[in-house]
């Protein structure tokens, strides 16, 4: 009648209730306190006690699911779906979603510190992650035809992944540069941009000159720049944005004397008329 | 959209999709894969490269504090701080309880005669999400962060250690979510016949391991959120306060109490299963009380669920509770072990010729060690709680722990890796891994009792205690040798020209042996005939007279 299972989560809550009661008798409970949880007296130390009182409702619960659900016990489940041998568990297609996903988990993690941008594209990602996620666990289960299946899932998602994937790449790519950009220095930030310009161009012309490229280059250069951006804004995070110097409105246009040795450079882009 | 019974008829794709699942190799398998062994491998591999960046850091760490009169490696005290909690909480989350997932997550399906492990996607989500969640938190701690400062937390370091909090959060979620896949494989995917009082012992432990691990781990979880929320808005709890308590940071008093006792045991429980599955194959005999082992098991787990011990609800070191739970937790093991020498003696007269039963046994003992130096460590008179024996106690069970891994990992490498690993190495291993834990666990006991502190870089309290420092470092410079053979011994494996493993080399009890080695996608050719007994294959042999339950 009961089930192993429920045998150990009884005990185990059971263990637990006692090991309350004699905890909350322990450090100053009185009275019926410990056993009435202080309905009459006190309990003692409230935190520990209510740690393991909780505890033990909490194993006690999983005991009562797992005596009604007779422990999973496969057997148990072949006799309710009237089947003589246990059903084999569901073929599940592998795809990138749970790597994407821990990439805006970490996302998620790395912006709740640096920028708010960077967490809102981490919770993003996980909300896509989530979504697709759903789709394909229902699609798996759709038919007994995994290619049906891969059809049918590809048939309501490609529609709105192949733009959204776009979007998504071109805005992080943008943001996490940003980001990088903000904290290299005034040169470094130059070099930085024109390095990220010559690989994303380089990427593009070859994944267009061949389209056979194996997936697990595809794969591998997508990981590196997850890797990257999560790198970088680290990097960021240890040292910072590079101070700006503050212009006050209105003084665009004002004359300024140009000290010594500033170059032509910093003149045309300091926005103001130059007076020798 | 309505469900179909029949599959329709479907073009097949430009790129050639068929029904018949393609075979992906490189890269975009290790992203994409469903395939629970290759999950578990992904576990093993990267835990056991952390193994041995653990071990350095546990090195150096050792010669820094036996020169206490200085801090000259690290280069000043927060440094040194930053480190040693490091080393801790990478030890037992970044090392030790994702070597056991990727054990189970091999394992554990094909024990219980399942095709996959349960939320095949979540369980490749898991693991991403920890390594990433390890890089943050690595990161984090080496630009300065790490559970709070020393001095006080500056501006310029409250952005590490908020990502170091971050990403220990992050770490802790995906353990707790591949302990969902283990659990929920083990409750709902036994094959017939299987009920719980069956199933292996490796595979119940790791139930009991998960089940402790999800009620207890997300309590650290909402300690570092509150610490992160707190150190953000200057709540009340003054987490970021610059004075130390007792000598730590109040950040690392939320976290402390993960790597102490009794949670601290919580990381072990896998080892009794393994030391319970690995004994009676060695043995070639059944277990001499298998529903013993089971309860001692649970028991184990009951005692070391340690929420509640939390320092910072009161310091709770005085109470009979924390008390009798530090010396009950001698019983399971002296009983687990008690159980293997009378399988062993009972057995068809084995030798210690294997290297998976060697490092059963080796981290039983090591397991032993520690319980007894947490059991002397909670007996008031002796005033050992802020003692150097609570980084003993910590360092045996965590070299327990990995000795288990490493019998786990030669025990099943035909299953994990397709080949059989070096004996050999893995004597070797062995060897250097219990000379080495004992002598970095028991001299930090001794040292306790010579009134050495557990953390602070105080000068020597006596010449003996200085010594014993001395000694401490070198057993830490063994476990880093003993981890860098642990690599070689896998990556020897994972080539493909290694020794070839037969499908049962050891004349195993359990399912995993009745298929391949490697095994393929789906695990069996068929599945496995209804299961009467702990013992499924020793039943179908007729070998040995059957205990069926």
């Amino acid at each position: 009648m009961f089930t192993t299972g429920f045998k150990y989560f009884y005990g185990l809550g059971s263990a637990l209730m006692t090991a309350a009661v004699v905890y909350g008798y322990t450090t100053g409970g009185d009275g019926l306190g410990p056993l009435v949880m202080g309905w009459e007296g006190g309990v003692g130390d409230h935190l520990g006690y209510g740690v393991l009182l909780t505890l033990g409702f909490v194993a006690m619960g999983i005991g009562l699911i797992l005596v009604a659900f007779r422990d999973a016990d496969p057997a148990a489940q072949s006799h309710y779906l009237g089947v003589e041998s246990v059903p084999p568990a569901p073929q599940v297609t592998g795809n990138f979603w749970p790597v994407v996903g821990a990439f805006g988990v970490g996302g998620m993690a790395i912006g709740l510190v640096i920028n708010t941008a960077v967490f809102i594209t981490g919770l993003i990602l996980c909300s896509a992650v989530a979504i697709e996620w759903m789709t394909t666990a229902w699609a798996d289960r759709a038919t007994g035809d995994p290619a049906a299946n891969r059809e049918l899932r590809n048939r309501i998602m490609a529609p709105i992944e192949v733009p959204a994937l776009g979007a998504a790449m071109v805005a992080l790519v943008v943001l996490a540069m940003s980001r990088i950009l903000l904290a290299s220095s005034k040169n470094g930030a130059v070099v930085v941009a024109g390095v990220a310009a010559v690989l994303i161009l380089g990427i593009a012309v070859l994944y267009a000159t061949k389209p056979q490229l194996g997936r697990n280059l595809v794969a591998g250069l997508a990981l590196a720049l997850g890797v990257a951006i999560l790198a970088g804004g680290i990097v960021a995070a240890a040292i910072g944005e590079r101070s700006f110097e503050e212009h006050e409105p209105g003084h665009e246009g004002a004359i300024v004397e140009i000290v010594e040795g500033t170059t032509s450079v910093e003149i045309a882009y300091s926005g103001v008329e130059a007076s020798l | 959209m309505t469900m179909t019974e029949s599959p329709p008829a479907t073009a097949t794709g430009s790129d050639g999709d068929t029904a018949v699942p393609r075979i992906a190799s490189g890269l975009h398998t290790w992203l994409t894969t469903s395939d629970h062994k290759k999950i578990g491998l992904l576990w093993v591999v990267v835990s056991v490269l952390l193994f041995a960046a653990v071990t350095v850091v546990g090195a150096v760490l050792g010669f820094e504090r036996a020169d206490a009169d200085s801090v000259d490696i690290f280069g000043g005290i927060n440094s040194y701080f930053q480190m040693w909690t490091l080393y801790r909480v990478a030890f037992a989350i970044l090392v030790v309880a994702p070597l056991f997932i990727g054990i189970a997550t091999v394992v554990v399906p094909m024990q219980i005669g399942s095709t996959n492990i349960a939320f095949p996607r979540a369980a490749l989500g898991a693991f991403w999400t920890w390594l990433i969640g390890a890089g943050i938190t690595i990161s984090a701690v080496l630009i300065g962060g790490g559970w709070g400062a020393l001095d006080g937390v500056t501006s310029d370091e409250a952005d590490a250690i908020s990502l170091t909090l971050l990403g220990t959060g992050m770490v802790i979620f995906a353990l707790l979510v591949a302990s969902v896949c283990i659990a929920t494989t083990i409750f709902s995917m036994r094959t017939s016949g299987m009920n719980l009082s069956r199933v292996p012992l490796f595979t119940w432990s790791m139930l009991v391991a998960t089940s402790v691990w999800l009620i207890t781990l997300p309590v650290a979880a909402s300690n570092l959120v509150l610490a992160y929320v707190d150190l953000h808005h200057g709540g009340p709890a003054t987490f970021g306060n610059p004075e130390p308590v007792a000598g730590v940071t109040a950040i690392w008093q939320q976290v402390d109490w993960v790597v102490s006792q009794p949670q601290v045991y919580a990381f072990a429980i896998p080892l009794l299963g393994i030391l319970g599955s690995i004994v009676p194959v060695a043995a070639g005999a059944r277990h001499v009380n298998h529903s013993a082992m089971i309860g001692l098991i649970g028991f184990f787990g009951f005692l070391s669920v340690g929420g509640w011990s939390q320092p910072i609800f009161h310091d709770g070191t005085e109470d009979f509770l924390f008390i009798a739970f530090g010396l009950v937790i001698l019983l399971p093991v002296l009983g687990s072990l008690a159980g293997a020498a009378s399988t062993l003696a009972g057995g068809d007269g084995i030798g210690l010729k294997d290297t998976h039963l060697l490092a059963s046994l080796g981290a039983g003992v090591v397991l032993l060690a520690a319980v007894v130096s947490g059991a002397l460590r909670v007996v008031e008179p002796f005033h050992l709680i802020a003692r150097s024996t609570t980084t003993g106690v910590f360092n045996l069970v965590m070299v327990s722990a990995v000795l288990a891994g490493v019998a786990g990992l030669w025990f099943w490498a035909p299953k994990i890796t397709g080949h059989q690993l070096s004996g050999g190495l893995g004597k070797l291993v062995v060897l250097d891994l219990v000379l080495g834990g004992l002598l970095l666990g028991l001299t930090d006991l001794v040292s306790g009792f010579l009134e050495t502190p557990d953390f602070l870089l105080a000068p020597p309290v006596s010449s003996t205690a200085d010594a014993l420092n001395l000694i401490s470092a070198v057993g830490a410079v063994m476990v880093a040798l003993g981890a860098l053979g642990l690599v070689v011994g896998l990556f020897g494996g994972l080539r493909s020209d290694a020794a070839s493993a037969g499908d049962d080399p050891w004349d195993g009890h359990t399912l995993e042996w009745a298929t391949t080695s490697p095994p393929p996608e789906a695990n069996f050719s068929e599945p496995p005939a209804k299961v009467v007994s702990e013992a499924p294959l020793l039943d179908q042999s007729g070998s040995n007279e059957s205990e069926i339950v």
